[in-house]
């Protein structure tokens, strides 16, 4: 008996020791890791609190059991109390959140190319399908077969450069017209032609070399309102819902009737006036987009179609032209498209 | 072309309640294009553009005729006045014949009349017409000239006067040029003439007018002048476009001469300049009025299915409706059925007007573009292979921009000079026979001398390395008449060789692209060191190069890095990718990692596949430096079956080393 009061009262040491010992330990942890080792050391399966426990006659004295008990719930409300405030406390050390980025090499695709894969991408939604036709051809794709004859004055117009006597760097991508027309034989024809083209100037506004992308619709009953509709959706996609087209009487030799298309102003929104002042970015209100036509009846002979049963349109424009106009670049000059400069290069 | 017109100018042809800018915007939709216009003084001007075949638009009374039409069928009711076609014409046949005319070759006139006037008083015109003539570009020099220049612009017709008294023998023999003679024209400029030019010739031999372009200044009108000899000529159109091209004479009457005016007009031209002459410079007729062949303009017929019309417009536009636009235009229809029209062209119509889809195009722009509704054709095609090449181009270029490399465009073509520089042999390459400049004459065979030049301009701007890359057509000389054109992709960098081929290698493996090795190369373009580049093939084909260029390339271009390049051949990558992808299962057993270091004079790709080939149980190999002739590789070891102990690991090591020794 007496021996069991000793141990009680021996007990109690320990305990008021063991309380001690943590509350000195936790005072000394900084880390959330810290405390893990020390709930370990206190509350794990060898742990004080676990030792006292074994080495007492729990089941003689209840009494016992429920201290301990206590003293596990007590060890284990101050670590988890020193955990949570060790998790909620701001961080010591100062950060500046303004200090840049580890910059890496900054990759781009040419803006020609983001202006390409964009007019591709709304053709392909019409159901165009892309193709590549030469861009150096010969004469009859390039200009006979597209009903301009030799000596035509249209000829003189469209600065080419020879290759040879008949063969030429294409001025435009109308020569895939006619292959295309080979290539499928019998229609329906859908597609676009996206290439370069070579002109014989090299001014401000324009450039010995640039892109223009063709498209060509062929099938049986296809109207100016088809044309409308096509030029129509590509430059809603392509510059804006807000815009709208308009079509002008024009010539051209490969198509009957032609057209001029124009587009609405995006800065005047076809009014042609700013601010009560005459808009600088447009000839009243609207600006060309390029040419467009029904394919002529003799084109459509010289690709092998009939044209009393087949109708169809065609347009060409410049890639270099569409992409300018959406931009709002305003670039002082179209050639600087054609820079090597990577601090031009980087900045698309 | 452009011309200028006031708006009175149109107004005297013009009865219509239309503002000048009411005009400018609706004539714009339907016929030749007002680009501008603007308030002077009590008048308004009006700069027009006018569609290449539409010469018969190319003065006031056509602008009125076209605008007319398009008025009324707006809705506003517009009249056509002092239609010329309607002029009545005095051949003043009692009078005698006062000058002798002679055309040596039929095919340069189309159409030629003449008149002479007496007692003319040349004195300043009134100021009305001063003022047309100023706004309108011309300038105003004395009562008579001016009203040539007056007529030109109000009929399109341009119109020519001599002086009579100062023409030898009162003679005229109309030829073309020799090369090599000469007139002084009215400008005041000697024209060294190149043969084939329209020309008249006096009694005297001497040429006295540079037809349908400028006149002569031996038979100018002058203060003194009493005689007038007025022609009003049409002449052939490929003479004058030739000649004004070559003298670098683009006066009106020469551009509206190459474009064919309708000789229909001469008469009533001539006409209306009598009764100027009459009125301002107290002139009087005195001869008899010369025509070369006499107004026998036969109108062709074009036959029109009216659904036919409306099917290619894509909306139905009432038979009566398209009538009444074609007349309105000068053309005269008879109806067969209700949808049956044979069209009679006029004359000033008759060579733009050719077959049924030119009609189309007047009834519909004079209907009206805008009242078209845009509608999608509801057309698709049958699935069909699409071209690999366009779709791997895409791939490459957003695969290279997201490595870092930017994109570069250059001119297809290139200088001479510049393909030596790359060791290049220009005659390998296409030139052009009529390049602008020897910056820009061959085509490019290889898109390597342009890129190196784009590292060298951006020597010293932009901080290294440089990441570039091309990728366009080149341009391969054939037997054929056309030029080979294959798609090539071109990577420059200013990193090292290692570094670039890594970079190529994530291309690849991104584009999917798994059969393809680096060998030795035998032979390598001209630029290339051969001892330092790789020919890469694909299945059985070299699909490219990467290698280091050449100090002397290097050295001429001034580039002061050594950069790699990488070319290759996008069809040949196009059709290598593999379209299959193959599942490696994931190892179950942890795999151990050791590092070896291998002695061996071997090239190292041929000491990777040696380790590789000799243990199944080598799953992953990494090489990582060496130095000399050690080598260090990180190996991976594992075995599909159960995790490899230490000692099995150092087996292999040692039967790797056993391999080297």
């Amino acid at each position: 008996m007496l021996s069991l009061i000793r141990m009680a009262n021996n007990y109690k040491v320990t305990i008021e020791k063991i309380k001690s010992n943590l509350i000195e330990d936790i005072s000394k942890c900084s880390t959330v890791n810290e405390l893990e080792l020390l709930d370990i050391k206190y509350l794990g399966r060898q742990g004080e609190v676990n030792k006292l426990f074994k080495s007492l006659p729990i089941k003689e004295n209840p009494l016992i059991g429920k201290e301990i008990n206590e003293l596990k719930n007590l060890c284990s409300r101050l670590l988890s109390e020193m955990t949570d405030h060790l998790l909620g406390q701001s961080p010591k050390e100062s950060f500046d959140v303004t200090v840049p980025g580890i910059q890496l090499p900054k990759g781009t695709r040419h803006l020609i190319t983001q202006a390409i894969e964009e007019i591709e991408g709304i053709f392909t939604e019409l159901g165009f399908v892309r193709r590549r036709y030469p861009e150096v051809e010969t004469d009859w794709y390039y200009a006979e077969g597209l009903n301009i004859p030799k000596n035509h004055p249209a000829r003189d117009d469209q600065e080419t450069f020879y290759l040879a006597e008949d063969v030429v760097l294409t001025a435009h991508t109308s020569n895939g017209q006619l292959r295309e027309m080979e290539r499928v034989k019998t229609p329906p024809i859908k597609m676009i032609n996206i290439g370069k083209t070579y002109r014989r100037q090299a001014d401000t506004s324009h450039s010995s070399m640039f892109h223009q992308f063709e498209g060509l619709l062929i099938d049986k009953n296809i109207s100016i309102t088809h044309l409308i509709g096509v030029m129509d959706y590509f430059a809603k996609s392509f510059f804006g819902n807000d815009r709208t087209i308009r079509l002008r009487p024009h010539h051209f030799q490969f198509t009957e009737p032609s057209f001029e298309i124009d587009i609405s102003c995006g800065l005047c929104h076809g009014t042609g006036v700013v601010k009560n002042a005459p808009c600088k970015f447009c000839k009243s209100g609207w600006l060309e987009l390029g040419g467009s036509g029904m394919v002529h009846p003799n084109v459509l002979k010289n690709g092998g179609l009939d044209p009393d049963i087949y109708s169809g349109f065609a347009f060409g424009w410049g890639v270099e032209r569409v992409l300018m106009m959406k931009s709002g670049l305003s670039l002082p000059d179209l050639r600087l498209l054609y820079t090597d400069d990577l601090r031009f290069l980087k900045q698309f | 072309m452009d011309i200028k017109l006031t708006d009175k100018a149109l107004r005297y042809f013009l009865d219509t309640p239309s503002t000048p800018s009411e005009l400018a915007h609706n004539i714009s939709l339907c016929g030749p294009t007002f680009d501008r216009y603007s308030k002077v003084a009590d008048d308004y001007l009006y700069e027009i553009e006018i569609i290449t075949n539409r010469i018969d638009t190319a003065s006031a009374q056509g602008v009125a005729r076209d605008s007319a039409a398009i008025l009324n069928q707006m809705g506003i009711k517009t009249r056509l006045l002092h239609d010329p076609y309607l002029e009545k014409i005095n051949l003043y046949p009692h009078l005698p014949k006062t000058f002798h005319f002679e055309i040596a070759d039929s095919s340069l006139v189309t159409r030629f009349t003449a008149v002479t006037l007496e007692n003319v008083t040349i004195k300043n015109s009134p100021p009305e017409t001063k003022t047309l003539l100023t706004l309108c570009g011309e300038r105003p020099i004395n009562n008579a000239v001016d009203i040539t220049n007056e007529l030109t612009l109000l009929y399109g017709m341009p119109s020519h006067i001599f002086d009579l008294d100062k023409l030898a023998a009162q003679k005229l023999i109309i030829r073309e040029s020799k090369r090599g003679e000469q007139i002084v024209t009215l400008d005041n400029q000697v024209s060294k003439l190149n043969g084939g030019d329209i020309i008249i010739e006096d009694g005297a031999g001497r040429i006295v007018d540079l037809c349908g372009i400028m006149g002569g200044q031996i038979a100018e009108v002058d203060q003194h002048t009493k005689n007038i000899l007025l022609i009003v000529p049409v002449y052939n159109p490929s003479n004058i476009r030739h000649s004004s091209l070559y003298l670098q004479k683009r006066t009106l009457a020469a551009q509206i001469y190459e474009k064919q005016p309708d000789s229909e007009l001469c008469l009533p031209v001539l006409t209306n300049a009598i009764k100027l002459f009459v009125l301002r410079a107290n002139a009087r007729v005195s001869s008899s009025v010369f025509d070369s062949q006499k107004g026998d303009y036969k109108a062709k017929s074009i036959a029109l299915d009216t659904n036919w019309v409306n099917t290619l417009i894509g909306i139905n536009i009432p038979t009566k409706i398209i009538i009444s636009i074609l007349e309105s235009l000068g053309f005269s229809t008879t109806k067969k059925d209700d949808s049956h029209l044979t069209c009679l062209v006029p004359s000033w119509r008759r060579f733009d007007i050719n077959i049924k889809e030119d009609l189309v195009e007047e009834i519909a722009r004079v209907y009206g573009y805008s009242k078209l509704p845009p509608t999608l054709p509801c057309i698709n095609l049958l699935s069909e292979e699409k071209n690999p090449v366009l779709k791997t181009e895409t791939k490459i270029k957003n695969i290279l921009s997201s490595e870092g490399y930017n994109e570069i465009y250059n001119y297809s073509l290139v200088s001479k000079e510049q393909l030596e520089k790359s060791l290049l042999e220009p005659k390998d390459h296409l030139k052009l026979q009529n390049s602008l400049s020897q910056d820009f004459e061959y085509l490019r065979a290889s898109l390597v001398p342009s890129i190196l030049q784009n590292i060298k301009n951006n020597q010293g701007k932009s901080e290294e390395p440089f990441f570039l890359f091309e990728l366009s057509n080149i341009y391969l000389a054939t037997k054929q008449k056309l030029p080979q054109e294959i798609s090539k992709l071109v990577m420059a960098t200013t990193n090292n060789f290692r570094q670039t081929k890594g970079q190529l290698d994530l291309l690849f493996s991104h584009l999917n692209l798994k059969s393809y090795k680096y060998q030795v190369s035998a032979i390598t373009p001209a630029y290339f060191i051969t001892e330092k580049t790789a020919t890469i093939f694909g299945e059985n084909r070299v699909i490219g190069f990467i290698g280091s260029i050449k100090p002397a390339v290097l050295h001429k271009l001034g580039i002061t890095s050594n950069p790699t390049i990488v070319e290759l051949d996008t069809e040949a990558i196009a059709v290598s990718i593999s379209k299959n992808y193959v599942y490696k299962p994931i190892p179950e057993f942890p795999g151990v990692v050791e590092s070896m270091t291998i002695k061996s004079n071997d090239k190292i790709g041929d000491i990777i596949q040696k380790v590789k080939s000799s243990s199944k149980l080598i799953s992953d190999l990494v090489y990582s430096d060496s130095f000399q002739n050690s080598h260090s590789f990180k190996i991976t070891f594992s075995s599909p079956e159960k995790s490899l102990t230490q000692a099995e690991v150092n087996e292999i090591k040692k039967s790797i080393q056993n391999l080297f020794n």
